[in-house]
């Protein structure tokens, strides 16, 4: 340490890049935004509403993702389809392809499906529909996503403009096809008779294991595979991969039918395996939402679970908040859900950058530290003597 | 590090098992309320209104009745209402059309919880030859005779246009427009009884229809009024969910009358709305009390207050409530059909032989040589194929009348009669 | 208060995580002297002047200007302080001319005319050259860096602090430079100068100060020290800089080059008629300033970019127009480094081991890449080359550039290749890793590999190289043997001014034993022709 004394002023902070940052660390800060962000929203939320307090909001969370066996299947079935659209989200980001289509892709893969239920339906056998329709989706899901990789590939088109585009014809070809099957003009189609997906033991079973399956699947792709292989190379740098003789175009097609396959499969989950029917907002924005937990997982499946169940643990508690405190319409919950994703966001800051206080300030934290640090060393000798004292 | 993360750990149980133990001290829930949209939806709003006035009136705590929001109408209404079917709740009620299959679905595995519906068509209707639509007994459908407080609200707005315009009101002037929601029988029962309410007091008056496809799309409703405005109407009424049609109104000072809420501007005429204050009531009696049940369609009526019209607003003619009590009379005597068949003509257009879709208009009427209706075949059990098969048209006392809300309390009038023009659609873009 | 220091540095330490920058750096600086700072690349120089710059905030110590102690918190402060910086990447404004960038910045009404003016004054008071209403992107890069240079004399900077002046000039432009420089210090200005070149430092610098590893070592009189003495202080050890040129037998050559035209991405021609052939066991050095074409000519060699005419035959057989993949299974690697050094060869994101398996994760059957067979290479070359890193797994971005350097040509080698095409191979390297860099290539010339080096220092390029051709503006200005041509010459040939083709009629870069008969290389050039024309441009 220097002696120099200072004669000038110095300013209080300044900002330095983190070189690196350990794993531990960053899962701390991450902890620490997602709990201040939740007692923000708690906060918010007591004093807006009277029926309700901090501890009752924390409750009301836990509660609505795992308060009944029903509630906690449910949990987990959302958890299972964001997980599921988080994928194939990875597996196009991962290569630098922005796919923003995912609600889209969704979409279609569940009209599809839709669709020959409803025009096959007691046509076929039931289990032959049911194959039908699993194809059906995971064609059109694939079309979908690769319409705008072809045009990526050949002419260098913006591929966050298309897919977003092709998500609002998405959900124009639903109601299209709603308004030509209902005939009373009612807008919604009720459940149809054929082509529902089998359940295992309960409703949410098969879309559970399926999240399962493909999270596994696509983390073994991703790290194992030579497609995975060549997939990172092409994101990582265009050049290189050009320069070992990647086919860039064929990895770019390749995986967006891989990514939008799944997306066909959420979509047949969405409709053939739950109410069998569809309507404009079976994807219920989770397109989005999956862009947001991608991102935050820095497109690793594996810290995408974390993301994905923060996520689904936050919506769903909030759904049961809202009741218990009496809120009777939806802008205090989607607040309390900003806040959440803002400090997440906010995260990256603190990742990147160090906050390093001049001298005399670090000086006052040592000794603040240093007084923590003795509250839980005191325990350590209590033990140490009680042993000895055996 | 370690001991950072051991404390995060400590404080997480500590929420974890507090929240255990608050879920524990749960008290007796009794009855829940699903609803589409939220209190920004005139519609929602109405019956959240109603609800917590009747669990209130019939001394529930705060803690034994609850309301959930933004309840799209699929497999969501289902997870929710056996939800609540699980946590207790004795009667569970969904407001919207689309919720129907689904709260079957519900009722189907909790017999022993009620559950109630508004505007559904399958209460009251064991059909044993498709057992999908076969209502269990513990389902039941509610809605009330909507369709005379819309009456009243016509006379209102003829008196508006007579005072605007004096006894000679012209042809150009007698115009007015209708921003309805689906064009199908619910928001047809609704533009038609308004309609001939104001034809009733001005018997030249025409009305121009534009439907937006939605229940509830602030822009689309808008948008439509302003269209129906720039095409010469005088006053707007409409069926719909949102505050759209009242904004243009103000906007265009164009007199406004709305439906199940108000508004503050002095465009305002009045509004009809359903109290469903009554209804809620019957249910909760009929899980609370011993011995009571629900009835299976339950229709409410002028006469029991489950039809109201509101306060006039500032745009209102002087006069106006002095009528609007002598007719409300008459309705409730029976002196007045708001249905009266010789108060209105129909034309038919049969269906295009040449393609299988049903594209005629009006094509289960049957008429005399005047035009008036007199027979009709409604789609009152509805099994999804849109095909009438009751005859609606009664006469009683001198009057040949179209009877709804007799056969099933959810309208069945999907008549477009003379005097009512259907314009373009205007629907918002997918947003 | 000495008022003959301008600058004193006292106790100066800076710290990036883990990595000590700087530590207990002092440093003075005395008005109207040149001082430098040498070091080895990452000995901490660049650092040290960007915390006087004001880019950095120091963790402890002290800054003194004319006696006083002073708080640089930003690039204002320093302004304030009179202290102007010209950075190696220069920030310029391509699309304004050089007195409107000059002027940029700076907070008060000005008129175009006087500033103008002002800086023809301040040009011809230190022997600039500069048209002040000239567009930055027409400029050439000693132009660029004249104006950088005026643009903090504008602001009245009184020290000046230059980071590597002369990586990027000619030996001509550097001499002029020098003489500018020399002005400026009998007008009393105090300057900087970093540089890790020693002969520049024995000729320009009044004082010398050493820094190694981001200690301080002295500061000494540049007339009583040698360039013995200074490596020493920088190196920490007695190292002798001599480059070795190992001699070998030279085979026929392996890859022959014939009147290549190639456009650039902008449609302008980057390369013009140009014959050069490489050796097995030679080591081919091309030099010229930046933007010569050399980044194109590479492009060409390894597939990844189309030859408007000419011919390119390897081993008596074409490579124009075949896959990148094919070039390589030929035994032509590519270890081509722009400015960021993670371009075209590595994946700044993957581990060591992904990067060593780039070009030969296809080779194992099945679905699945080997890692295994990947990560035992990469730790042999960790072993081999004494690459600092701390694992396998780590991302190549997280090397510093010396490991990085060594990766990416380790790996080539690693594939046995008869040609090795290496661009600014030991750009910001220290001077170990530099030398194992040299011995590498050696080795391979040994081994009979044909060597292409791409460079700009060129000292290294004399010692190492055996032959040395020169582009300017993509034309062949000539090929010179290393042994016979000094950097005088070397330097006339790279600004255009000596053009060797012209003089001694000679037709450059075509080999008397070559492996194609003339009547063969006629039929090369047709072929390319058509292929050309097929693709519709």
């Amino acid at each position: 340490m220097t002696n120099n004394t200072k004669t000038v002023r110095e300013p209080l902070l300044h900002i330095v890049k983190r070189d690196n940052i350990t794993l531990g660390k960053k899962i701390a800060i991450y902890a620490i935004a997602i709990v201040a962000s939740l007692l923000l929203g708690a906060i918010i939320c007591s004093l807006v509403s009277t029926r309700g307090d901090v501890i009752k909001f924390f409750s009301s969370l836990f509660e609505g993702c795992f308060g009944t066996t029903r509630l906690f299947w449910l949990f987990l079935q959302e958890f299972a389809i964001l997980l599921a659209v988080s994928m194939a989200l990875i597996v196009s980001f991962k290569m630098k392809f922005w796919n923003l289509g995912g609600n889209g892709q969704i979409l279609m893969g569940g009209l599809a499906a839709i669709a020959c239920s409803y025009y096959l339906g007691g046509k076929v056998d039931d289990t032959l529909l049911i194959v039908i329709e699993v194809f059906a989706s995971i064609l059109a899901g694939a079309i979908w996503a690769v319409i705008p990789a072809i045009c990526k590939a050949l002419w260098n088109t913006n591929e966050s403009l298309f897919t977003l585009m092709l998500n609002y014809i998405a959900a124009g070809l639903v109601n299209l096809f709603i308004a030509i099957w209902v005939k009373g003009g009612s807008g919604i189609l009720n459940p149809l008779a054929n082509g529902k997906l089998p359940e295992l033991g309960n409703k949410y079973l098969l879309i559970i294991l399926f999240g399962i399956l493909i999270t596994t699947i696509i983390t073994i792709y991703l790290k194992y595979s030579k497609h995975g292989y060549e997939l990172s190379v092409v994101g990582d740098s265009q050049n290189t991969a050009k320069y070992i003789g990647i086919n860039v175009k064929k990895v770019i097609i390749r995986t967006l039918i891989l990514s939008g396959a799944i997306c066909g499969l959420v979509g047949l989950l969405l409709t053939s395996g739950t109410s069998n029917s569809i309507s404009a907002d079976t994807a219920a924005n989770r397109g989005f939402t999956a862009i947001m937990t991608t991102w935050l997982a820095n497109c690793n499946p594996l810290f995408a679970i974390a993301t994905c169940g923060l996520v689904v643990f936050v919506t769903k508690g909030m759904q049961k908040v809202r009741p218990n405190f009496g809120m009777l319409d939806d802008t205090i919950s989607n607040l309390v859900i900003g806040i959440v994703y803002f400090f997440i966001i906010a995260c990256a800051f603190f990742i990147q950058y160090k906050i390093v206080f001049n001298p005399q300030v670090t000086a006052k934290l040592n000794k603040i530290k240093a007084f923590f640090a003795n509250i839980f060393k005191k325990k350590k000798p209590l033990n140490e003597n009680e042993k000895e004292g055996e | 590090m370690k001991k950072f993360i051991t404390f995060l750990l400590t404080v997480t149980m500590a929420f974890g098992s507090m929240s255990l133990f608050t879920a524990c001290k749960k008290t007796d829930p009794v009855a829940a309320l699903i609803c589409l949209h939220g209190e920004g939806s005139s519609y929602d709003k109405n019956f959240i209104d109603a609800f917590k006035a009747a669990c209130e009136a019939k001394g529930l705590t705060e803690d034994q009745y609850t309301v959930v929001v933004d309840i799209p109408e699929g497999q969501e209404c289902y997870d929710k209402a056996a939800e609540f079917a699980d946590a207790g709740y004795k009667a569970i009620f969904a407001d919207s059309f689309g919720h129907e299959k689904y709260m079957i679905q519900a009722a189907r595995e909790f017999p022993n919880t009620q559950f109630c519906h508004a505007t559904g068509t399958a209460g009251g209707f064991a059909n044993t030859e498709d057992t999908t639509d076969d209502a269990p007994a513990n389902f039941h459908n509610a809605f009330a005779s909507i369709y005379e407080g819309r009456y009243l609200a016509g006379v209102a707005a003829g008196l508006k246009l007579i005072d605007l315009y004096g006894d000679d009101i012209t042809n150009d002037e007698a115009k007015i427009g209708y921003v309805g929601a689906w064009p199908f029988a619910e928001v047809k029962s609704g533009l038609t009884s308004f309609y001939l309410g104001v034809k009733s007091i001005v018997a030249n008056v025409t009305m121009e229809v534009r439907f937006t496809n939605s229940w509830y799309d602030p822009v689309a409703e808008q948008q439509a009024a302003e269209a129906l405005i720039q095409g010469g109407a005088k006053l707007i009424s409409g069926h719909a969910d949102s505050y759209g049609v009242p904004t243009a109104c103000k906007n265009s000072n164009i007199p406004n009358v709305f439906y199940n809420g108000t508004t503050e501007e002095d465009t305002f005429v009045i509004a009809s709305k359903i109290n469903w204050q009554p209804y809620f009531e019957h249910m909760l009696d009929g899980v609370l009390t011993e011995g009571a049940t629900i009835q299976a369609d339950y229709c409410g009526t002028l006469a029991n207050g489950s039809v109201q019209i509101t306060a006039l607003g500032d745009a209102a003619a002087p006069g106006t409530q002095a009528k609007l009590d002598e007719v409300k009379a008459k309705l409730i005597s029976g002196e007045i059909k708001v249905f009266d068949c010789s108060t209105f003509t129909v034309t038919i257009t049969p269906d295009n032989p040449n393609t299988e879709a049903f594209d005629g208009i009006n094509t289960n009427a049957t008429v005399d040589q005047n035009g008036h209706l007199t027979a009709y075949n409604a789609d009152v059990i509805d099994v999804g194929d849109y095909l009438g098969e009751t005859n609606v048209v009664k006469t009683e006392g001198g009057k040949t009348f179209f009877a709804e809300s007799f056969f099933r309390s959810a309208p069945y009038f999907d008549l477009i009669i003379d005097g009512i023009t259907v314009g373009a659609d205007v629907v918002s873009p997918a947003a | 208060m000495n008022n003959s220091v301008a600058l004193e540095l006292k106790n100066i330490t800076k710290t990036f995580g883990k990595v000590v920058a700087n530590n207990n750096v002092n440093l003075t600086l005395k008005k109207g002297e040149i001082l430098s700072i040498l070091g080895e690349n990452g000995s901490g120089k660049t650092t040290l002047m960007n915390m006087i710059s004001g880019i950095y905030y120091p963790d402890e110590g002290q800054i003194f200007i004319d006696g006083k102690e002073v708080v640089i918190s930003s690039p204002e402060d320093a302004f304030k302080y009179k202290i102007g910086m010209i950075h190696q990447h220069f920030k310029l404004v391509d699309v304004f001319t050089a007195a409107e960038n000059i002027v940029l910045g700076i907070n008060e009404k000005f008129n175009l005319k006087k500033v103008n003016s002002r800086v023809e004054e301040i040009a011809s008071k230190y022997g600039f050259e500069i048209d002040a209403k000239k567009y930055i992107y027409n400029m050439a890069v000693s132009e660029k860096q004249t104006v950088e240079i005026i643009k903090v004399l504008y602001r009245g900077a009184d020290i000046l602090i230059l980071d590597e002046p002369t990586a990027v000039l000619t030996p001509q432009e550097t001499k002029k430079l020098f003489d500018v420089l020399r002005k400026m210090r009998e007008d009393g200005k105090s300057i900087i100068i970093i540089t890790h070149k020693l002969n520049e430092v024995m000729e320009i610098s009044d004082r010398v100060a050493i820094l190694r590893k981001g200690e301080y070592v002295d500061t000494v009189e540049t007339s009583n020290t040698n360039e013995k003495q200074l490596t020493e202080m920088m190196v920490g050890k007695k190292i002798d800089l001599k480059i070795e040129r190992t001699e070998t037998d030279f085979d026929k050559p392996l890859l022959e080059l014939r009147n290549l035209n190639i456009k650039g991405d902008d449609g302008s021609k980057k390369i013009e008629d140009v014959s050069f052939y490489i050796r097995g066991g030679e080591i081919l050095g091309v030099a010229g300033i930046a933007g010569c074409g050399q980044k194109e000519l590479c492009e060409a060699i390894a597939g990844l970019r189309k030859i408007e005419s000419g011919a390119i035959c390897h081993k008596g057989e074409s490579i124009v127009g075949l896959p990148a993949k094919q070039i390589i299974e030929k035994g032509i690697s590519m270890s081509f480094i722009p400015e960021d050094r993670l371009g075209m060869g590595l994946a700044p994101n993957f581990s060591i081991t992904d990067n060593m398996m780039l070009k030969t994760y296809n080779n194992n059957k099945g679905i699945f890449v080997d890692r295994k067979t990947a990560r035992k290479n990469a730790e042999e070359l960790i072993k081999k080359l004494e690459i600092v890193t701390p694992s396998t797994e780590t991302p190549v971005r997280r090397l510093s550039g010396g490991n990085v350097q060594k990766v990416l040509v380790g790996r080539e080698i690693e594939s046995s290749p008869n040609v090795i095409v290496t661009a600014y191979p030991v750009r910001g390297l220290d001077i170990n890793s530099s030398y194992a860099i040299y011995n590498i290539l050696n080795d391979q010339k040994a081994n009979g590999t044909g060597i292409l080096f791409i460079g700009e220092d060129l000292d290294v390029m004399l010692a190492l190289c055996d032959k040395i051709m020169v582009l300017c503006h993509g034309k062949n200005m000539g090929i010179v043997h290393a042994k016979k041509t000094n950097k005088e010459e070397l330097g006339l040939m790279m600004t255009g001014s000596l053009d060797l083709s012209e003089i001694k009629n000679k037709e450059y870069g075509k080999a008397k034993d070559s492996n194609l008969t003339e009547e063969e290389w006629q039929q090369e050039h047709l072929k390319n022709e058509n292929m050309g024309d097929n693709d519709n441009d």
